[in-house]
Order: C-alpha cells, then sequence, then structure tokens
C-alpha cells in the first residue's frame, strides 16, 4: 500500500488531481451555486472549445512541437463559417464540412512548413498565429459579425443531452479519440519516440515528417470544429473568436504534466489540466465579493498562471530532491545496478 | 636537461573503460615529440588531460619541474599550454587582430580598445612565424591552413612552452604542409616543446624528434625518430598479442546478398566504392576514423542517398533514399552513436526494440501489448540481456546491454544485410565477446554481415574477409587472416612492407 500510494503521488497527474479535488471543495463552500448542474453545464460550455484545442495541443507537445495558430485558426473557421451560411447560403451541413475541410488545410500549411521545409514550430506557428487572424479580419473588414443562425445550430450550443451540453459529448468523443490515438496506436508510440529523439527515430525507421505532420493537420480540423461549437454557443461569428485561446491549451497540457520538451506526457493528465483550469476560472466568478468587485477573469488568470508555475516547481523541486537522496543513498551504500 | 611536462603514471576511465591506463609521457623545451596510435588507442583523452579538460583518476602531472594538483583550461592556459585543432576556434566574422586581441588582451569593462596597439601586436606575431597573414582579414576569409597559423599566433602571443597540434595537416595541400613545417620548426628552435599528432608517417619523420606510441591507454614506448622506420612504428601501433578469444567461423559463405558497383555520395564523401557481401558471411569495413566508413553506412541505409552507382540486393538494383526503404528491403544498421540513434534511453526496452517493425508487429497500427512483450522476452533471453524486464528505461541499462537492444531492434526486422558500426565501442570485455558470439551465430543463420570497426583486433578476428577504407574509397580487400600490420598500412595508405 505504501509503496503504490509513493508511486501513485509520485505522477505529476496525481498532485493536479488533487488540487482538482481542493478547488471543488473549495468552491463548494465559498462559491455561491457551484455543486448545481447548472453550474456544472456552465463550466463545460465554457470551457469545451479551449479543451478540444487542449486535446490536440497534446499530441504536437509529445512530439517536441507546439502550435500557436489554433486559436486564430478557431476565428478564421468561425468567420469562414459564417461566410458559407450567410454569404453563399448553404445548408449548415454543408458548410460545417466545408469549415472542417478549411481547418484541415490550415493545419496542412503549419504542417508544411514545420516537415518539408524544415523550420522551427514555433517560428510557424508564430507566423500562422498572425496571418490567419488576419485573414479573419480582413475578411470580416475588422468589423462585420455574422448573427441570425438558425435555431436547430444554436441548440449544439445551448442543449443539453443526458443533463450534459452537446459540446460536452463532442469532447468526450474527442478525448477518447486522442486518448486511444496516443495510447493504444503506433502513432502515439510514434509521437513520443520523436519527442525524445527525431533522430532516434529516424534512425528507427518512423516516418518522423509524416507523423509530426498529421498531428498539426489534425489540430487544424479540431480547430474548425470548435469554430462551430463557438459560433453556436455564442450565436454569433466574429473574427476575435477565440483570442488567447491557444496560450490557455498550451497551459492545460503542460499543467497535465505533458513535457515541453517532448516524449513525456498522458492524455489523463492533459484532461486533469483542462479541468483544473476550467473549474479555477469559472469557480472565482460564484465567489460572491470577487464577482461584486468585477475581477473574476483577472484572477482566474493570474491563478492559473500561478498554478502552473508551481506545478513546474514543483515537479522539477521533487525530481532535483530525489535525485540528491539518491545520490546520498549512494554514497553510503553503493547502488546495485545492473552490469554485464 | 628537465622536461616542460612530465607525466606519469595517469589513469583515466570513463564509466567500465579504462583510457589511459597508467600513461608516463614527457616533453622537453624545443622538441618535436609525435603521439602515435589507432583511433581510441587513448591520444584524445591524453592531450584532453594535459590541457585540463579531463581530470587524470591517477597519476601526476609535473609542468617545468613543479608538480601540478588540479589542472583547468584556464590554468593550462596560464602555464603555457596551448593546444591547435584541427578546425581552428576563431570568430569568423571578425578580423584576426580582433581574433588575436580577444584571446591576449586582459579584458576590463568599459576600457577602451587601444586599436594600434593592438594590430601592432597581431602584425608582429604574425611575422615571427612568417605568415603572410593581413591582421586587418577577416577570418573567414583565410584558408583553413591560414586559420590555424593565427591559431599558433595566438599560443605563441601567450607565451606558450607547450603546443599541441592535433592533426593539423589533415585538411592541408602539400605546399601548405611545407609552411606549417617550416613553422613547427620555428616553434621549436624557439624552445617551444611540441606535441604533434598525425596519421602521416612520413611527417613524423620529417618533423619529430621523438615518437610515443599509444596502444589500448597504454604507452608502449618511447623512441628517438630516428631509430625507427615505417614498418616498426605500425608494428608497435598495432601489436601483436591478441588478448581475446574470437568465435571461428563456420561454413561457406552462400548467395551474394549485396552489391555495390561503384557506389558514390558527394554529400556524404563517399567515393566509387565497389563491393560483394555474400550471406553467412561478416566482411570487416576497416579504416581510420573519417575513411568514410560509417559515411558508406549511412549511404546504404538512406540517411544520405548514393548519388551515382548502383545498389543490388539478391542481384535486383535498388534506390534507397529513406531508411524505411532500407528496412523494406532487409537492411539493417546498428549505427555507431548508440545513444543518439542506436536506442531512445526514455522508452522501455519494449519499445526499443519493436520501434521498427510496428507495421508486421501492430497490424492496422493497433498497439498489441501482450504480442509487444512477447517479442522483447525473446529477445532479452536470446541475446542475453541484462535488464530488469522489458518495462525497464534504455538508460537503466549498461553500455553493452543497450547495443544489444539496438541489435536487437534490428534483427526483430528479420534483415538480409546486417551493418553494425563500432559494435563493441565503449562495451565492457564481457559484452564484447558476447556479441561477438552473437554475430557470429548470425552468419551462421545466413546473415550477411558488414561490421564497422575501428578495433583492429576484433576487425582480425571476426571479418571472413576484410575491406580497408580511406579518403572516402575502398583501397584494399584483403583475406580475414590477414595481418594486423597489412590492415593498418592499407589504412594509412602505405604499400606493406
Amino acid at each position: 500500500m505504501n509503496t503504490f500510494l509513493k508511486r501513485l503521488l509520485a505522477r505529476p497527474e496525481a498532485i493536479l488531481f488533487f488540487v482538482l479535488v481542493a478547488e471543488i471543495v473549495f468552491f463548494s463552500v465559498a462559491g455561491r451555486n457551484f455543486n448545481t448542474s447548472d453550474n456544472v453545464a456552465n463550466i463545460v460550455r465554457h470551457s469545451a472549445e479551449i479543451g478540444m484545442l487542449a486535446l490536440v495541443m497534446m499530441p504536437i507537445i509529445l512530439t517536441g512541437g507546439i502550435d500557436l495558430s489554433v486559436g486564430s485558426l478557431l476565428g478564421l473557421c468561425a468567420v469562414i463559417f459564417g461566410v458559407f451560411t450567410h454569404e453563399w447560403k448553404m445548408a449548415m451541413p454543408l458548410a460545417a464540412a466545408l469549415t472542417l475541410g478549411v481547418g484541415a488545410m490550415a493545419g496542412g500549411v503549419n504542417a508544411a512548413l514545420i516537415t518539408v521545409l524544415r523550420l522551427p514550430p514555433l517560428i510557424v506557428t508564430l507566423g500562422t498565429f498572425s496571418l490567419f487572424r488576419g485573414l479573419a479580419e480582413a475578411i470580416t473588414k475588422g468589423t462585420m459579425t455574422y448573427r441570425d443562425f438558425s435555431p436547430e445550430f444554436i441548440a449544439l450550443g445551448r442543449e443539453r443531452w443526458m443533463g450534459l451540453p452537446l459540446q460536452g459529448w463532442l469532447f468526450i468523443l474527442i478525448a477518447i479519440g486522442i486518448a486511444v490515438l496516443v495510447h493504444r496506436t503506433t502513432f502515439g508510440r510514434a509521437f513520443r519516440a520523436i519527442g525524445f529523439s527525431p533522430e532516434g527515430s529516424r534512425y528507427a525507421g518512423l516516418p518522423v515528417q509524416r507523423r509530426i505532420a498529421f498531428t498539426y493537420v489534425l489540430a487544424g480540423i479540431v480547430a474548425a470544429l470548435a469554430a462551430i461549437v463557438f459560433t453556436a454557443r455564442l450565436r454569433q461569428a466574429r473574427a476575435d473568436a477565440g483570442t488567447g485561446y491557444e496560450l490557455q491549451a498550451i497551459t492545460a497540457v503542460v499543467l497535465g504534466g505533458t513535457s515541453i520538451f517532448g516524449g513525456v506526457g498522458t492524455v489523463g493528465g492533459t484532461l486533469l489540466g483542462i479541468a483544473s483550469v476550467a473549474v479555477l476560472t469559472t469557480g472565482l466568478k460564484l465567489i460572491p465579493a470577487i464577482a461584486l468587485a468585477g475581477i473574476g477573469s483577472e484572477l482566474g488568470s493570474l491563478l492559473t498562471g500561478a498554478l502552473l508555475i508551481l506545478a513546474l516547481a514543483g515537479g522539477t523541486l521533487a525530481k532535483s530532491l530525489a535525485v540528491r537522496r539518491s545520490r546520498r543513498q549512494s554514497h553510503a551504500a553503493p547502488k546495485p545496478t545492473i552490469t554485464t | 636537461m628537465n622536461p616542460v611536462l612530465q607525466l606519469t603514471s595517469v589513469t583515466k576511465s570513463f564509466g567500465a573503460v579504462r583510457a589511459l591506463k597508467g600513461v608516463s609521457f614527457d616533453l622537453r623545451a624545443g622538441e618535436v615529440h609525435a603521439l602515435l596510435g589507432e583511433n581510441g588507442a587513448g591520444k584524445s583523452t591524453l592531450i584532453k588531460v594535459i590541457t585540463g579538460a579531463h581530470q587524470p583518476d591517477g597519476g601526476s602531472i609535473d609542468i617545468n619541474g613543479e608538480r601540478v594538483g588540479h589542472l583547468t583550461p584556464a590554468s593550462a592556459h596560464k602555464l603555457g599550454i596551448a593546444c591547435i585543432y584541427q578546425q581552428p576556434a576563431l570568430f569568423p566574422d571578425l578580423t584576426v587582430a580582433e581574433n588575436i586581441g580577444l584571446r591576449l588582451e586582459k579584458t576590463r569593462s568599459f576600457a577602451r580598445v587601444d586599436w594600434p596597439a593592438r594590430r601592432t601586436r597581431a602584425a608582429e606575431l604574425l611575422q615571427r612565424i612568417g605568415a603572410e597573414i593581413s591582421p586587418e582579414a577577416e577570418v573567414c576569409s583565410l584558408s583553413m591552413p591560414e586559420q590555424q597559423l593565427v591559431e599558433i599566433a595566438c599560443a605563441l602571443g601567450a607565451g606558450a612552452r607547450i603546443v599541441i597540434m592535433d592533426e593539423p595537416t589533415a585538411s592541408l595541400t602539400q605546399k601548405e604542409q611545407q609552411l606549417l613545417f617550416a613553422v613547427v620548426r620555428e616553434l621549436s628552435a624557439s624552445g617551444v616543446g611540441v606535441i604533434y599528432i598525425s596519421h602521416r608517417l612520413e611527417e613524423i619523420f620529417a618533423l619529430a624528434d621523438r615518437v610515443t606510441v599509444l596502444r589500448d591507454g597504454e604507452s608502449v614506448g618511447t623512441n628517438a625518430a630516428g631509430e625507427l622506420n615505417e614498418t616498426q612504428l605500425i608494428q608497435l601501433m598495432v601489436g601483436r598479442e591478441v588478448s581475446h578469444i574470437y568465435p571461428p567461423a563456420e561454413g561457406a559463405p552462400g548467395e551474394v546478398v549485396l552489391s555495390l558497383k561503384n557506389l558514390g555520395c558527394t554529400a556524404g564523401g563517399v567515393r566509387s566504392v565497389t563491393l560483394d557481401v555474400r550471406a553467412g558471411e561478416v566482411v570487416g569495413l576497416a579504416g581510420l576514423v573519417g575513411a568514410g566508413r560509417t559515411e558508406l553506412a549511412r549511404v546504404l541505409f538512406g540517411i544520405t542517398p548514393a548519388d551515382s552507382g548502383e545498389i543490388l540486393l539478391g542481384g535486383k538494383r535498388v534506390s534507397i533514399s529513406s531508411p524505411r526503404e532500407a528496412i523494406a528491403h532487409g537492411i539493417a544498421y546498428v549505427p555507431e552513436d548508440r545513444r543518439r540513434h542506436g536506442v531512445i534511453l526514455e522508452m522501455p526496452v519494449a519499445h526499443n526494440i519493436t520501434m521498427a517493425v510496428h507495421h508486421a508487429l501492430f497490424p492496422g497500427g493497433w498497439l498489441r501489448f501482450g504480442a509487444e512483450t512477447e517479442l522483447a522476452q525473446k529477445f532479452i533471453r536470446d541475446l542475453g540481456i541484462k535488464t530488469y524486464g522489458p518495462d525497464a528505461p534504455g538508460s537503466s541499462l549498461s553500455g553493452g546491454n543497450q547495443q544489444k537492444v539496438s541489435v536487437a531492434r534490428w534483427l526483430a526486422t528479420k534483415p538480409k544485410l546486417l551493418i553494425l558500426d563500432e559494435p563493441t565501442q565503449g562495451v565492457d570485455v564481457g559484452a564484447k565477446s558476447e556479441i561477438h558470439r552473437i554475430i557470429r551465430a548470425l552468419a551462421k543463420d545466413g546473415l550477411a554481415v558488414l561490421m564497422i570497426s575501428s578495433d583492429l583486433p576484433e576487425i582480425l578476428g571476426m571479418s571472413d574477409r576484410i575491406a580497408v577504407m580511406r579518403s572516402g574509397t575502398l583501397t584494399a580487400m584483403l583475406p580475414g587472416k590477414s595481418d594486423a600490420h597489412e590492415v593498418m598500412a592499407a589504412a594509412l595508405g602505405k604499400e606493406a612492407a
């Protein structure tokens, strides 16, 4: 039991799990109406899009890459979806399908720059981060907003099924898909190997560039999906949709124990990361004093940042302590190592 | 006369590998002392001990008759030790005078640069070594030998009494070489002790006063250069005794598996290689570091694809432009750099072993953990990999066992041709003979093996035939029962005496 608990606690996800539990307990006591099903639905609605982006960010970071363009791509796809439905009078399913295609193409642009021209992902997606947002603003001339979507479409953003908002179900589906991809397929195995050592993976005959490209295209498709969900929730498509979402998604992934250097991480951890950020930011707005002062979102981002830094520092500290301890032990008695 | 540098019984180990086993060496003022030895004989380690880059485990160092306790690169510099490397470490975008100034001037914050003094000094130093280089020239506009001269000028300016030159002529033309020789003679005439490392025997005889030969981390003797001829030198380098029992070859080789016809790769520096490897045969690929052996392996494995000539596998012409294609054609490559390319240290043994067989083992891309563990356990058993289990991370294994994991990964692909690049480098003696036994057993089962090795006894002990490379091409094809001396002579580009 003792060792089992120790091993459980050694996982970065375990700490995060306790943080999440602590958050829930705290807000149940201090917040107003935190423990209601309406509030849970509210948290899910407000976090689903960022959550989706975090889920597809996770394989990218696992390969040692990064995608700063997903938030901007969400905005671009929202606007393009509006153009399809309003200007070109397309049926909703067709417009949605084509928007997903646009997302895939945008992700393909990132993928091509990174894997064909071998440019660093940080620089490439920093470029498309501005490029996609700029395109969205050019299409709407910076002012236009598409409204008046059909009630059936808006239902996607408002309705619940079995108590859970529809986008919550969509999020769960994507989470299962990503978890299977990362933990049960050769794709996930390759992501991890590439994250640890791209050169070593190449020498092992893994299709390194193709696998990397896949993660960025997947991110593009899911960003488009998130754009549609976002549009349904707000009942409007605007060029500034999803501003800053990329950083929140990255925060959730890294908080969830995925190493920014690649190789290490679990989808379960990412889910915990998403949940603890979501609960923190929404929970704060339910505390009367904070709500009254109107500083809920400011305090939310402040505490999210603090949480991220504490989690990283805590992990590093624990590791260096462990190293120091084992070193001291190895001084006292030679540590048994496996040799030939 | 007191030596300027005296090393006594210096030892240095890296993990299980004993790089220096009690080397004694002395350098007199005004002499050129050549240091010779095969790859891995311990030359670079010895140099690094002298320059303070490595701390010796045992033995003592005296400089100018005084015992030096703890030598660091900074204190070595102060004591007048300078090292000129093959690749000069200058700032390419700065001028010669600026580079010399940066090395020699004492730096203070916010001090003004005395430009005329800097230029005068640079010009003076360059003139002293007879170099016709303008102090105003940018370093990137200089040729490699000119840059070496700038390095030497820096060493002189720093008042170096001990100058180490590590294969300084490797990239020089004949004429540049002569100029460099003149400078070296100049240095020694002015009382500087020069340690000169080179693989070119004729240079040793042209320059050196004394020669020390290292072999397997030990000094096998210091002689006056005039007392030795080339044959004797080669003999000293390769030694005579076989300290290790190699498994015997069995059976006759079968069909030709791999056939290369004038294979070349400009980017990789491989020129017109023609070679056959048969099933059941171990072909040893010998040569000095930089002779193009690893480069040839990289061409065959599609990392730097060939741009001329032909590769025939089983008689059929193939083109190989990526490791995946090579694997599909039944070629396996156990790379030289085990820690960077051979295994992914952070990943478990099982994941490492199955990494090249994802397609065959995991149909449809679905991981089958049971099958994976089973395959890993089979290889752990068959190759005698010492690990606490398939889940153990690669980093928890010893070097020899990591190497076995790397071999296992490639055996899992059921290859027709296995290329091994320095299969026992940095591996302890026990694991070494086990790896040799495995290689021999694989050949017996009909695998064609191409084994690159800088370990001459290993080449001689394991190979059915020995291909020797020099400057990117094959220079000799020798029978397995060759003499160490013949192989070394071919690798050095000498006629066997």
